[in-house]
């Protein structure tokens, strides 16, 4: 590793990952006995003096025109950002060297990377330090099964949370969707003129789905399953099935109950969890509403919805006439408007089972009570 | 007379109601076994007893497999009747006719202590024959709505699909007070009761002793043994 005059690059965040200044006194580094370095002029609104083996990493790294020769023939660049890095959730917690670990004063030693992919790739570990239940996790992903068959634009740690300016994941969630969106375009494209994208988007609506809330966080697994497929009812349940957030939105909780008592609504439950992974099609919320690209049901109106579940039970139930659709009533409970004769049916046996049993009873008690009485 | 009636049996149910009956016992025993999970489906032990009998696809397998035996079981009993009936062989003692009404009232009257004996009954009395078409009607409704929800597509060629989602709240609920007659009623008047207890075994060994068959039955018993 030499010094070059070099360009500044903006890509700087994603070369070093996690790198690492204490800022604040935090520690016992800040107690060292040898004289503080002048402090970098980025650092110089924070009160505490930087620790001794930052500044020497910053000794040479404050510098825009540090860089590394590739293998590929770039450049990368090796300046950190102290402000970035103060900025971040690491900021006052962390020292270059609890990322970096194997590096010494004596670096650099000559070694390099074949590109800066490479570079980024071969920090996939670092993490793992602290982070280790989320790092076995991502382990468990498609994700890591791509980079693992050697495709190096598999997204790891770093390309979803940042590097140096790593921010708190929770804190904004359109950030996380938007991370999908640097490999996935066309499906948050479509998410993001959905009902559910559209308010995120534009209006930082943190109550809708993004991403991540169907496809979790670090195990993201096939999509193409029907393992996957049949968890959809449990994603969507989980909002529409809240009573006080649905209220707030006017939608009816009614919509999870009536799928999850319905024929498919229980095939899709009740095999979930099978250990083989039949291929057993059963209809989930997906196949009417759509996937990424959900529209409000309202405001498609009646005629667009039945069109879309005629299509949907045509898929399976060969041969099904155009008012097959009407067996499913719609996410509605059976009402003397809504299906008078699912609703009469229902009112008969609400009446008759009672008064039956009772009769019964009150016929086996008589008999009783006169046995015992003549005896 | 007595002394000896004690003794004597005589046959009360052919080889044919008996095994009529134990068929009944067991394809009910099944339906209820797989059926009910169904009704309840989210219930602990209905994903327990779904998941011993193979799943939610086995238990529908088996299921539709046992109401198909049973709708078989339904005609053939239906067919036997209606030739017997036709033919002479059979005599038609399971009709209901206005005495059974006027028995169910004398016999409530008797139970409140308003009459000193109960009505005295034929070959069945009103409680049984009840049950009978109870169990006729019960099984129409339970094979007729079982065929539509089993094929959906051919019915809503034919018929509104409205049918259905109606066909399956009346399975179930048919289902439900089918499965609560059985428990209370039969098991209270062929076990509990204090002339049956511990199980009134005639409708297995075919024969009725024939002193409670006077007592029981005492029309029938008279028209077996007309008093000179």
């Amino acid at each position: 590793m030499k010094r070059r005059a070099a360009r500044f690059s903006v890509s700087v965040a994603a070369v070093l990952l996690g790198a690492t200044v204490v800022l604040r006194a935090s520690g016992p580094p800040a107690q060292s006995a040898s004289p503080s370095p002048p402090v970098p002029a980025a650092a110089q609104a924070t009160p505490a003096p930087i620790p001794e083996s930052v500044a020497n990493c910053l000794g040479c790294h404050e510098d825009k025109g540090l860089t590394l020769d590739l293998k590929d023939g770039s450049t990368m660049s090796l300046y950190v950002d102290m402000a970035e890095i103060a900025r971040s959730v690491h900021g006052s917690q962390l020292m270059c060297t609890d990322c970096h670990a194997k590096y010494d004063e004596d670096h650099p030693s000559g070694r390099t990377f074949d590109s800066q992919r490479a570079y980024t790739v071969s920090s996939y570990e670092l993490c793992k330090k602290c982070h280790f239940d989320t790092y076995t996790r991502t382990l468990e992903s498609v994700h890591y099964d791509l980079l693992k068959s050697g495709f190096e634009g598999a997204p790891i740690c770093a390309d979803c949370h940042g590097t140096h300016d790593i921010q708190n994941p929770h804190a904004k969630r359109a950030m996380m969707s938007r991370s999908c969106a640097a490999c996935h375009t066309d499906i948050y494209d479509a998410y993001a003129k959905s009902v559910h994208g559209r308010v995120l988007v534009e209006d930082d609506n943190q109550d809708v789905p993004a991403c991540a809330d169907c496809h979790t966080h670090h195990q993201v697994q096939d999509p193409a399953t029907t393992k996957f497929r049949l968890s959809a009812p449990e994603a969507c349940v989980r909002c529409h099935g809240d009573e006080p957030l649905m209220q707030k939105y006017g939608i009816s909780t009614m919509v999870a109950k009536t799928y999850l008592a319905d024929f498919h609504g229980v095939t899709a439950s009740l095999s979930r969890n099978l250990a083989e992974d039949r291929q057993q099609i059963v209809v989930t919320c997906n196949d009417c509403h759509g996937v990424h690209d959900i529209a409000s049901p309202k405001l498609r109106g009646p005629e667009a919805m039945k069109a879309t579940v005629t299509t949907a039970c045509a898929k399976c139930h060969q041969g099904a006439a155009m008012n097959f659709p009407a067996a499913w009533l719609s996410h509605y409970p059976p009402s003397p408007q809504h299906a008078p004769l699912v609703w009469g049916v229902d009112l008969f046996y609400r009446i008759f089972i009672p008064f039956g049993v009772i009769g019964l009873c009150l016929h086996l008690l008589l008999h009783a009570y006169r046995m015992s009485s003549g005896r | 007379m007595t002394t000896r009636d004690a003794d004597e049996y005589v046959v009360r149910f052919s080889f044919w109601s008996r095994f009529q009956h134990a068929s009944v016992i067991l394809l009910f025993g099944l339906l209820v076994v797989t059926g009910l999970p169904q009704k309840w489906p989210y219930n602990d032990v209905s994903r327990w007893l779904i998941d011993a009998m193979g799943g939610i696809f086995a238990t529908r397998w088996i299921h539709r497999a046992v109401g198909v035996a049973f709708a078989v079981l339904v005609v053939a009993h239906l067919s036997v009747v209606i030739v017997g009936l036709l033919t002479g062989k059979m005599k038609p003692s399971m009709f209901l006719g206005r005495k059974d009404f006027q028995d169910a009232i004398l016999n409530l009257k008797y139970y409140m202590g308003y009459a000193d004996s109960p009505p005295r009954f034929g070959r069945y009395d009103y409680r049984q024959k009840f049950e009978y078409w109870g169990l006729i009607f019960g099984s129409a409704v339970m094979v007729a709505t079982g065929f539509l929800l089993m094929y959906p597509i051919a019915v809503s060629l034919a018929l509104p699909a409205e049918l259905i989602p109606a066909a399956k709240v009346m399975h179930s609920a048919e289902a439900l007070f089918a499965f609560l007659i059985v428990l209370i009623w039969h098991m209270a008047g062929a076990h509990l009761s204090p002339e049956a207890f511990p199980l009134d075994t005639s409708i297995f060994t075919g024969k009725i002793r024939k002193e409670k068959l006077k007592h029981e039955h005492p029309l029938e018993y008279d028209d077996l043994f007309p008093k000179p």
